[in-house]
């Protein structure tokens, strides 16, 4: 496998040169670095690294060369011919994506010769392709349709004098997200290299030669990986295409509108595809220090959960029964309940799709009124002693984000994942992890259940002791660790979930205050934690409590969920007669628990801002707009506060954003990440009032999500999704499938 | 203040619509006013407009005295002229009987301004 760096450190190194090659075209002779190469592309004098590859630099030049099968973030297969350039000298021409440049090198992009080449490409791949645009999904952004306009030639050649009919392959079942009409598969190979190389889920394969060949999983299997959904962008035909998208939309006809994803806490960035108020289809956008160009599949395919178990109109309680009212009514009967209780009871749960304003207006109204518990669902050690009073760990950001950043883990040279499997937790964490482990052979040990991260691990077991071992220095890894220039700790949340976490949580940052001390690098941080909800950093930023603790001990009479579903406390843990009032967009736990129901937007529906496990502010944007009466979060809480006679100084979301920066200032930066400080001193104190450490319990530190199963549904969106319900049931029966590969655990 | 004389001695100086005073464009209003009380009887039966002559009349009155805050003359001429437009397109039965109807407006909802209010209606 030919392995070359990706266009844009070419690029990089071309503009740190911008200033030598213009003195060098100044002056009478060109003085180049010397490891540099000297090409011409269309007589444009260009330097470039050795071993850059043709097509490499002609893009330096400016200059595209078509392909199909070149890609820029796989290896290079050179099979589709597509990429033939005239080099001078050369009695044939050069497929330019597999040829290095050489000294000297004339190459002609756009002579006689190339324009041929690329014409007869064009009329043999299309002689093998079915003329069915106008019922292909991919019509409109298909690369061959684009190309064979651009490059083909203008009439064809291809006459089916035996009646014969075009070559034709069978089809493919290769599990419920990907529609394969193989037909029109042209052999670039890339699917082939999305799932060996960035997937690592080596399924995808070819058989036959010629016009026999044919791209399959030999035997029928489901394409079982979580990021199976990118090789449909990969396609440059329409080989593979979506399968709950099939035939519903062109691409001329819907807007497109860049959001944020919150499926996971990696906050991808997404471009949401819009008509006619509706969601059509998610697609990745480039961000390459989040999730470079790929998405995972519950990002991609559980947008149909939006128009499914919707709450449309508000719902009061009556009789044990859910009845459908209006928002004036259904504030009145609020403002009753709450003008009844003291107001000391008042309390507040985000859940994992909360989007900052809308948190930040509920912590003022409940601020305002008197109360003081708002928390988050998911749990996280506030105090080094797990008792309410002690060190708060949540002061300090340091303590709760990914540290060294997604884009950070490439530089890293040993990694210890503890309590986590980011495949399933955080994917395009783990094929960050992949890729480091593909190109820069890091080591990666695993704490926690055995689970088939894609790439090899050393096992370390699930217990305690281990993580003991390890902060004692007896286990032989410590060795490694110390001997590691950039050592990498990743501490998942599941395992934070329980009683002990804080002795968990502590064991770990005094594993990684003892890996910094010998740590070559001062700078970098080795301390990270991979959240799993899309709320969770923006909430600890904010001031919420981690976990519902504090409502169990309090048990207040009013309970403000903000889209709480997570089923993480009962209506038992309350007052015995309190209300609940759930905000939220789906009709699942919190709503099913609650006695007033107000509708409010989904991630697609509204302006938002969520950070993500890096502490990265990203702003979504509203696509659609709400279903039914539905409304803005912030705007409800705002409304209500009005009602409630605390009326909130916000009118526009520019006001509730200014409220934002007030209390976190990196909500003044969207789309940027700063570093995160304190790192030394937060641990300083942490160790310094170390309380007695109680026995940790003996459960083994092991995440929640073992098998690709458990990752399609696990939250209100999903689960409402009948894409990823056919997703499960293609998992479940791809146990019985002997061919299938067994997972792990 | 000194910039409110310096406006005042402007407004002075500048050149009439129609009217050279206020006497003028009282006599103008007026004249409007009589013309189109004249009209409406013979409007509402050309357009069938549902509205009994008292209540057109009384409209018209509200409608004059809407702009009794004016005070410029100009100002006034330019309504007069205004005026004048519509009172010879209702008379040629150049509008059609919606643009009529649009006088009375009562079915015509004011837009909400506050948050709350906005927020029921579901407007932004």
């Amino acid at each position: 496998m030919l392995r070359l760096w990706p266009l844009r450190q070419v690029a990089k190194v071309q503009n740190v040169l911008g200033g030598l090659t213009q003195i060098a075209t100044k002056s009478s002779q060109p003085v180049p670095a010397p490891e540099l190469v000297e090409v011409f592309i269309d007589d444009k004098q260009i330097f470039v690294e050795p071993g850059t590859t043709v097509l490499q630099a002609c893009a330096v030049a400016g200059v595209e060369i078509p392909r199909f099968c070149y890609h820029d973030r796989l290896s290079i297969a050179g099979n589709c011919r597509m990429c033939l350039v005239e080099v001078e000298r050369s009695a044939k021409p050069v497929a330019s994506c597999a040829m290095p440049v050489i000294k000297g090198m004339k190459v002609k992009t756009d002579s006689p010769m190339t324009r041929k080449a690329r014409e007869g490409v064009m009329e043999f791949l299309l002689v093998n392709h079915p003329l069915d645009c106008p019922i292909c999904d991919q019509g409109g952004e298909c690369d061959l349709q684009d190309q064979s306009m651009a490059f083909g030639s203008d009439r064809s050649r291809f006459t089916d004098n035996a009646f014969t009919g075009k070559r034709a392959v069978e089809d493919k079942n290769i599990g419920p997200l990907i529609k394969t009409i193989m037909t029109r598969c042209i052999h670039c190979t890339r699917c082939i290299r999305f799932a060996s190389e960035i997937a690592g889920v080596d399924d995808l394969g070819t058989s036959g030669r010629g016009t026999e060949m044919q791209v399959g999983t030999y035997v029928e299997k489901m394409f079982k990986s979580e990021l199976s959904g990118n090789v449909i962008d990969l396609c440059p035909v329409g080989a593979l295409t979506s399968k709950p998208y099939a035939f519903t939309a062109r691409p001329w006809e819907i807007r497109k509108i860049e959001s944020i994803d919150v499926m996971d806490a990696v906050g991808s960035n997404i471009v949401v595809s819009m008509r006619t108020n509706e969601v059509m289809r998610i697609l990745p956008r480039l961000n390459e220090e989040i999730n470079e160009e790929w998405i995972s599949d519950k990002t991609r395919f559980a947008y149909d959960g939006l128009k499914r178990q919707r709450l449309t109109t508000p719902f009061i309680r009556v009789n044990d029964e859910l009845v459908p009212t209006d928002w004036e009514t259904a504030f009145v009967k609020i403002a009753e309940k709450v003008k009844s209780t003291e107001h000391a009871s008042i309390a507040g749960v985000a859940g994992k799709f909360a989007d900052a304003e809308a948190m930040v207006c509920l912590k003022d109204m409940i601020n305002r009124l008197g109360g003081e518990i708002l928390c988050t669902e998911e749990s996280f050690p506030m105090t080094t002693s797990g008792q309410v009073f002690g060190l708060i760990l949540i002061d300090f950001r340091s303590n709760y984000i990914l540290n060294s950043k997604i884009a950070g883990i490439e530089q890293s040279d040993l990694i210890l994942l503890i309590g986590t499997n980011p495949r399933l937790e955080a994917p395009l964490v783990n094929a960050r992890i992949r890729k480091t482990w593909v190109h820069n052979e890091v080591c990666v040990a695993l704490l926690g259940a055995p689970v088939d991260l894609s790439y090899d691990y050393q096992y370390l077991g699930d217990s305690y002791t281990v993580l003991k071992d390890l902060t004692t220095g007896k286990h032989p890894l410590c060795q490694a660790l110390s001997k590691a220039k950039k050592p990498l700790i990743i501490l998942g949340t599941d395992c934070l979930q329980r009683d002990d976490s804080h002795i968990i949580l502590n064991a770990v940052r005094e594993l990684s205050e003892n890996v910094k001390k010998t740590c070559s690098n001062k700078d970098w941080k080795i301390f990270n934690v991979l959240q799993q909800s899309a709320s969770q950093v923006g909430a600890l930023d904010l001031g919420y409590q981690p976990g519902v603790q504090a409502v169990k001990t309090v048990k207040p009479q009013v309970l403000f969920m903000l889209g709480a579903d997570a089923a993480s406390f009962k209506r038992q843990d309350l007052c015995y007669n309190a209300t609940i009032i759930y905000i939220g967009h789906h009709g699942d736990y919190g709503a099913q628990m609650a006695d007033i129901v107000l509708p409010a937007a989904a991630y697609t529906e509204k302006d938002a801002i969520y950070v993500n496990t890096e502490g990265r502010v990203q702003i979504g944007r509203q696509a659609v707009s709400p279903p039914g009466v539905a409304r803005h979060d912030w705007k409800i809480i705002r409304a209500l506060s009005e009602i409630l006679g605390v009326t909130l100084p916000y009118d526009k979301i520019g006001d509730v954003r200014s409220r934002l920066a007030e209390i976190s200032p990196s909500f003044n930066y969207p789309g940027q990440v700063s570093d995160s400080g304190f790192e030394t001193q937060a641990y300083k104190l942490q160790s310094e009032l170390k309380p007695k450490v109680a026995e940790p319990c003996p459960n083994p530190i092991v995440p929640n999500k073992l098998k690709l199963r458990d990752f399609f549904m696990t939250d209100p969106i999903s689960r409402a999704s009948l894409t990823m319900a056919k997703c499960i049931q293609a998992c479940d029966e791809s146990e019985k499938n002997p061919y299938s590969k067994r997972e792990a655990v | 203040m000194a910039t409110n004389r310096l406006v005042q001695q402007g407004v002075k100086q500048v050149k009439p619509l129609l009217s050279v005073d206020r006497t003028e464009a009282r006599r103008r209003v007026l004249n409007l006013y009589k013309a189109w009380y004249r009209q409406i009887p013979y409007a509402l039966k050309a357009f069938n407009i549902p509205v009994s002559v008292k209540r057109a009349q009384d409209k018209l009155r509200e409608l004059f005295l809407k702009n009794k805050h004016v005070t410029d003359i100009r100002a006034i001429d330019m309504l007069v002229i205004k005026g004048q437009m519509d009172l010879v397109e209702t008379a040629n039965i150049w509008k059609q009987r919606t643009h009529i109807m649009m006088f009375f407006k009562d079915t015509v909802n004011p837009k909400p301004t506050d948050f709350l209010s906005k927020f029921y209606e579901g407007q932004d």
